[in-house]
């Protein structure tokens, strides 16, 4: 298995005016393709910075970052927006959808900015959707579909660029145990298709489902970084 | 990789739509600028038009009058008319003016049977219906024979002819004017321009059509057995050389007057620009006065979106999470808003072309909404949701996605 993630030495602190604040304190990652890895740590950790790292979306304040063996520390914002496009894909508590549009769109959604045309668009979202048991829900927006559905719209939005990372920060937190649990198999099954999962949470019975688990403690990492 | 302006409008429509009350309270400002831009814009060019169309009906633009100078009090009693010798000699120096008429007025009593009507009576030369574009619809006008035989013949006018006349035909008929008879040989064209703004006085030409026509010569040797010749209207060969022409003809006769300026020299050319000039100020204050109410839609359409924007802080994180660069952000917010402020642009151009009737009728003067016009207003309009989405845009665009992602 080659090496899809590989972090060294990664700090990051949050300036609050003149207060530094330590998020990660020197944090070494190796994390490899095909992977089903849970983050686990109690809140205020850092675990969330770490994924907001991992996902692009944040930068460190030093340290580096290779993704696919390309180094991203140093990227330009644009150059991140196309990796967050097109090799992440991102799954929330909050789900993160947008309430105005319907689900088929929202999921076509970065495909859109991924430059595809529409036709190919709704072609490969109906695809993910049906994947995940939403074919027949297309036009609902999500307001009419429940927490463990709307997760599922989600999960579609992010597999349906074909990333090699799935991210997802604490999925089953707003979900009863019933739906908590479908979503789990779903990132099983993910897994087992091949896709590299990395689940953050904070529930021990949840993190189970990973084949490795990285506990951070205070900006640091505990144990697990090995597989 | 990037959002397609095709994107942009798409999701810009769906949330002007999926926001249909706020949407329109939104552009009530851009309404009712552009609409006010409609018919400031409608109503200069009507008043162009009118104003180019009473110096066409009045001879054109090409047209120079000369005529006592009543500004000036004359005070060591310069002659206030030419004398036909005198005539000559100017012709003579002007030899570059098309056409040349000199003429004389006198107020006099028309009888014809038991009727009578009193109208001024003109002794011009056949160059008048060149000079005045204006010519004798029924029989003929005035001819070099007239002038040289000096013969007691008239032209008349439509409101004459009426009210001597009524059913009856003129032509050939002997009316008479002072004691002498003349022959009627012809009819004028009978002149109408729509009077706006007055009341009752629908024909802004009306007193053409009372006025009659005879030879000078005539008018000279058997009228008033006076040699004084009061005005001339010349026309030169086009507007453009009028201005030269009329400063040429202004050296001459004040150098006939010894510097005198007892007569007023006009050309029709300078006076439409001097018209225009002074129309120009109040089009001015007019388009400023629309172009600052659309500026204040426009400040209230950046509060607005300044609104939305902190209303959809964690869209837009959703956005930039799953792949939008700042610039597709950038554009989707500016494109929204140039697409709200041309939606309220093209809604105040139909509202302002609809009410266009109401305000001419109510001005009395005709409102021309041009394609220009209507270009300029969609312009303007686009031009305030440009200049007022920019900066919300750039908020939207500077946006931290994980700040946005937790945005309650």
């Amino acid at each position: 298995m080659s090496v899809l993630i590989n972090i060294q030495d990664l700090k990051k602190e949050y300036k609050m005016g003149k207060i530094r604040v330590p998020a990660l304190n020197g944090i070494d990652i190796e994390i490899f393709d095909g992977e089903f890895v849970g983050i686990m740590g109690p809140s205020g950790s850092g675990k969330s910075t770490l994924m907001h790292i991992l996902g692009c979306l944040d930068t460190a304040s030093s340290g580096k970052y290779s993704l696919s063996k390309q180094n991203v520390s140093n990227l330009r914002k644009n150059k991140l927006s196309a990796i967050r496009n097109k090799q992440i894909g991102f799954v929330f508590q909050t789900f993160n959808l947008l309430p105005h549009l319907n689900i088929q769109k929202n999921v076509e959604l970065p495909l859109m900015y991924g430059g595809y045309s529409s036709r190919k668009r709704a072609k490969k979202a109906i695809k993910v959707l049906e994947e995940v048991g939403l074919g027949n829900r297309l036009r609902h927006k999500p307001s009419e579909l429940s927490g463990g559905q709307r997760q599922r719209v989600a999960i579609a939005r992010a597999i349906v660029n074909d990333p090699s990372i799935i991210l997802a920060d604490e999925p089953t937190g707003n979900l009863d145990t019933n739906s908590g649990n479908d979503i789990l198999s779903i990132f099983s099954e993910l897994n087992e298709q091949g896709h590299t999962v990395i689940m953050v949470t904070h529930d021990p019975v949840v993190a189970k489902k990973a084949n490795r688990i990285i506990h951070i403690v205070d900006g640091l990492i505990k144990d697990g970084n090995n597989s | 990789m990037a959002i397609t302006l095709n994107e942009s409008l798409k999701i810009g429509f769906s949330d002007f739509w999926s926001r249909k009350i706020r949407s329109f309270v939104t552009v009530i400002g851009i309404i009712l600028g552009t609409m006010s831009i409609i018919v400031v814009l409608s109503l200069m060019n009507g008043i162009k038009k009118k104003t180019l169309q009473w110096m066409m009906e009045r001879g054109g633009l090409s047209k120079i009058t000369v005529r006592r100078n009543w500004q000036y009090d004359n005070p060591t009693n310069a002659r206030e008319y030419f004398t036909w010798k005198e005539i000559e000699l100017i012709r003579s120096l002007i030899p570059d003016a098309k056409y040349f008429n000199p003429q004389l007025r006198h107020w006099i009593r028309f009888s014809y049977k038991d009727k009578d009507y009193r109208s001024s009576i003109w002794g011009v030369v056949p160059d008048f219906k060149y000079v005045e574009e204006w010519d004798a619809e029924s029989g003929r006008f005035l001819s070099d024979f007239d002038i040289d035989q000096s013969n007691d013949v008239i032209v008349i006018g439509t409101k004459i002819q009426e009210e001597l006349f009524g059913s009856e035909n003129p032509l050939n008929k002997l009316i008479t004017a002072h004691g002498r008879r003349l022959k009627v040989i012809g009819v004028m064209k009978h002149r109408y321009m729509k009077n706006d703004g007055a009341v009752g006085r629908d024909n802004a030409l009306s007193y053409l059509n009372r006025r009659t026509f005879v030879p000078l010569s005539t008018m000279i040797k058997k009228g008033t057995g006076e040699d004084r010749i009061t005005r001339l209207s010349i026309k030169a060969h086009d507007a453009k050389s009028a201005p030269a022409l009329k400063e040429k003809l202004e050296n001459i006769i004040l150098n006939l007057r010894h510097g005198k300026p007892v007569f007023q020299i006009e050309s029709a050319e300078e006076e439409a620009k001097e018209m225009a000039k002074n129309q120009k100020i109040f089009q001015t204050i007019f388009f400023i006065v629309s172009i600052v109410s659309l500026l204040v839609g426009g400040i209230v359409i950046a509060n607005i979106m300044l609104a939305s924007i902190q209303e959809r802080t964690r869209e837009i994180g959703i956005r930039i999470t799953v792949g939008a660069r700042r610039f597709d952000i950038f554009f989707q917010f500016l494109v929204q808003t140039i697409l709200v402020t041309s939606i309220g642009g093209l809604f105040g151009i139909i509202f302002g072309l609809s009410i266009l009737d109401i305000v001419s009728g109510y001005l009395g003067i005709d409102l021309i909404a041009g394609i220009n016009v209507i270009v300029i207003a969609l312009i303007v309009s686009a031009g305030v949701g440009f200049f007022s989405g920019i900066i919300p845009a750039i908020i939207a665009s500077k946006l931290n996605p994980v700040e946005a992602l937790r945005y309650e």
